[in-house]
């Protein structure tokens, strides 16, 4: 077996004194494509944003390695240009800061040099292309005025970009009607390949219907109380939540 | 901040008589016509018998007062009528292109320079001392015309002025390009007292950036200078008047302006202003809509640094029916600096209709620099559409975050948060190399470690 690429390994997060996630591990190699799923407020969106450094969650315990590496005392800049990436589940808009400009800087971090002007076209053209988006698209400020649907588009257009190791998404599929949801997961498979790894943090099941998970991982109050294979996505999808949930309360009474 | 900001300037005793006199022979030596003395002495009277300020006026209470000198001091008058012809200084707002120029230094001419395209059509742009004498009429029916002096700087302004500009649209006249009038600020003379009219006339379109340099940023002054502009702008029926104005004066400056102007009947006016080097500026702009269908904007941009104190005291006044106004003014603040925005919608009775905004946005980089913006409402209509909306705080921490997601330094993604909150108001300036230099101002007042340059 390869050696992992990304290992959670024991983390609980908390956010304002409250811990929200519970010692949850997890390992990812190369090549596979992981989905945690999780009712809300399971703590999967404080799991994308404490992966990634947000500064408002605080780590209590356990690690994250990027190939070995802990990025725990690493911030959110550094971690990027390692290889991370999050899909933001609600991007941030900065009016003012054209997205090409944005584009470019990033680019170029992640590189550790400057890009040159007439290959990042290029690359850029490229991406555009394959997800179906106009050129003007990145003459706009970042994420202002878009809609719900281009704010995910450009998600995958970084992701495209930027080529992490690891990418972490988090709920890429939510607000998306069905030929968005096909072109971003497009994108998503693209991207893909035996050097990187995925991991898709989702409520629903739909985008695992594009997006192919090797592992499936079920998340109730902070911590994985269930793993398989992708038919344990379909029994969620069959079944909902409401059984683990029970599992989970005889577990805590029984403790 | 390699130098000291102000320290409480010394006032200097204001002697009746002697400024009478003083003001008499300025108006001789530059050669000017009756009338024009006549103008200068009765604003003389009007700033006598002014206070400074009594402390309690709305427009001054915010006002660090202690670091304004108060004096009112008859500068060097270059000689000749037509003033001497000097070397043109390095200017850091020197166009690429334009439709017009005046600059000038320490009162002196330095260039003059006037388009075909503008020429052929009658537009005029010179030193307001040259068209006193060539353009009597116009001078004599507008300066002045906005209305009696708004304070005590502004009376001395209009009574003293040492240099100044014209610019003139004829009726129907349509500039595509800038005019310029760029101000060298002689460190060494101390006080500068500027006068600035621009009339268009019915249908007429024309903009005008004024920008201020100094010529020796690194000087080590003994007193601080006091730098005065009074602006009168006119658009008449239908005419479409732009004025950008930006200084980077030298540091230990104190820069007062007072910029007014009158609105048309379906007529705009459009102010945008950029400061940058004064220590202390203090700007009163104040745009008058009588008629109906007027426009009027007033756009404000600074980053302040060090001690700086950047002050906007605005008035959107309505008495036309459906007339339209706007203001949105950003401000970035870093170390100990300060600003204040006191703006105020005042709509009269009589202006149904109107729709009148204004916006104040302040970031904050630093634990001590601070702001503090008041937007006014003053409304005895009842059929208008206002709002107003203030905003003091820390750049976004979930803006920094996205950035520095995608592996971009945190000081850089702040950098370009900053720069993209200003550049809203940086894009309506109406000129390429100027969006430009604004740009490297901002970029130089950002550096945490600068030098004076």
């Amino acid at each position: 077996m390869t050696s992992p690429l990304f290992e959670i390994d024991a983390l609980e997060v908390a956010v304002e004194d409250k811990q929200i996630v519970n010692g949850l591990s997890l390992t990812l190699r190369p090549g596979e494509v992981h989905a945690i799923m999780g009712p809300n407020g399971s703590g999967k969106s404080t799991l994308a944003n404490s992966l990634m450094g947000h500064p408002r969650y605080t780590i209590n315990g356990g690690d994250i390695r990027l190939s070995g590496q802990s990025v725990i005392e690493m911030a959110p800049d550094e971690r990027a240009r390692a290889g991370l990436f999050l899909a933001f589940q609600y991007p941030t808009d900065i009016p003012g800061v054209s997205m090409i400009n944005f584009l470019r800087r990033s680019m170029s971090a992640r590189r550790g040099e400057e890009i040159p002007v007439r290959e990042f076209r290029q690359v850029l053209n490229d991406v555009l292309g394959r997800l179906q988006m106009d050129e003007q698209f990145v003459r706009r400020y970042v994420n202002d005025g878009f809609s719900g649907g281009e704010k995910k588009r450009a998600e995958i257009l970084q992701l495209g970009l930027l080529q992490p190791r690891v990418a972490v998404m988090d709920e890429t599929d939510s607000g998306l009607d069905i030929d968005a949801l096909r072109i971003v997961s497009e994108g998503i498979n693209t991207f893909h390949s035996d050097q990187n790894a995925i991991l898709l943090i989702t409520h629903y099941q739909r985008i695992l219907r594009y997006v192919q998970p090797d592992h499936v991982h079920v998340l109730i109050d902070g911590r994985i109380v269930e793993s398989g294979d992708a038919s344990l996505a379909e029994r969620l999808e069959r079944d909902g939540y409401e059984p683990f949930m029970e599992q989970t309360k005889e577990g805590v009474l029984s403790s | 901040m390699t130098q000291a900001t102000l320290e409480a300037p010394a006032d200097a005793e204001i002697k009746p008589d002697e400024l009478r006199a003083q003001v008499a022979e300025l108006s001789r030596t530059k050669g000017e016509p009756d009338w024009l003395l006549a103008f200068r002495l009765a604003s003389l009277e009007q700033a006598l018998g002014m206070e400074w300020w009594t402390g309690q006026e709305e427009s001054w209470r915010r006002t660090p007062r202690e670091r304004l000198p108060r004096r009112a001091r008859v500068g060097r008058v270059a000689g000749g009528s037509n003033g001497t012809a000097v070397t043109v200084p390095q200017h850091v707002f020197t166009p690429r292109a334009h439709a017009g120029l005046v600059h000038q230094i320490d009162g002196r001419v330095a260039a003059s320079d006037l388009a075909e395209q503008a020429r052929a059509q009658g537009v005029i742009v010179k030193p307001l001392a040259a068209a006193a004498r060539d353009n009597a009429e116009l001078i004599q029916q507008w300066l002045g015309a906005v209305g009696p002096p708004a304070d005590r700087y502004d009376a001395f302004g209009r009574a003293l002025w040492t240099q100044g500009v014209f610019v003139y649209a004829p009726r129907g006249a349509v500039v595509d390009e800038s005019l310029f009038y760029l101000i060298t600020q002689d460190v060494a003379q101390g006080d500068h007292w500027h006068y600035t009219l621009v009339v268009a006339e019915r249908e007429s379109q024309v903009s005008l950036i004024d920008g201020g340099d100094a010529d020796d940023r690194r000087a080590n002054l003994e007193e601080s200078p006091l730098i005065h502009a009074s602006v009168e702008l006119i658009a008449e029926d239908g005419a479409n008047l732009q004025f950008a104005s930006v200084q980077r004066w030298h540091r230990q400056s104190a820069a007062i302006s007072t910029t007014r102007g009158r609105v048309g009947r379906d007529a705009s006016i459009r102010v945008t202003t950029a400061a940058f080097g004064a220590d202390l500026d203090k700007q009163r702009i104040d745009l008058d809509l009588s008629q109906s269908g007027g426009f009027a904007e007033i756009r404000g941009l600074f980053v302040g640094d060090g001690k700086q104190h950047i002050e906007h005291v605005t008035r959107q006044h309505h008495k036309g029916v459906g007339a339209t106004s706007d203001l949105l003014i950003r401000g970035v603040l870093t170390d100990e600096s300060q600003a204040v925005q006191y703006g105020l919608i005042r709509i009269e009775p009589e202006g149904q209709k109107t729709s009148a905004h204004q916006t104040m946005r302040n970031l904050l980089l630093d634990d001590g620099a601070g702001a503090d913006p008041i937007p006014m409402l003053e409304i005895e209509a009842d059929d208008v559409k206002c709002s107003h909306a203030a905003a003091v705080g820390p750049v976004d921490p979930d803006q920094l975050f996205y950035l520095q997601a995608r592996g971009i330094p945190p000081n850089i993604a702040e950098r370009m948060v900053v720069r993209g909150f200003l550049s809203e108001i940086a894009d309506g300036v109406p000129d390429e190399h100027m969006r430009e230099v604004i740009d490297e101002l901002v970029e130089i007042q950002l550096e945490p470690a600068k030098a004076t340059t």
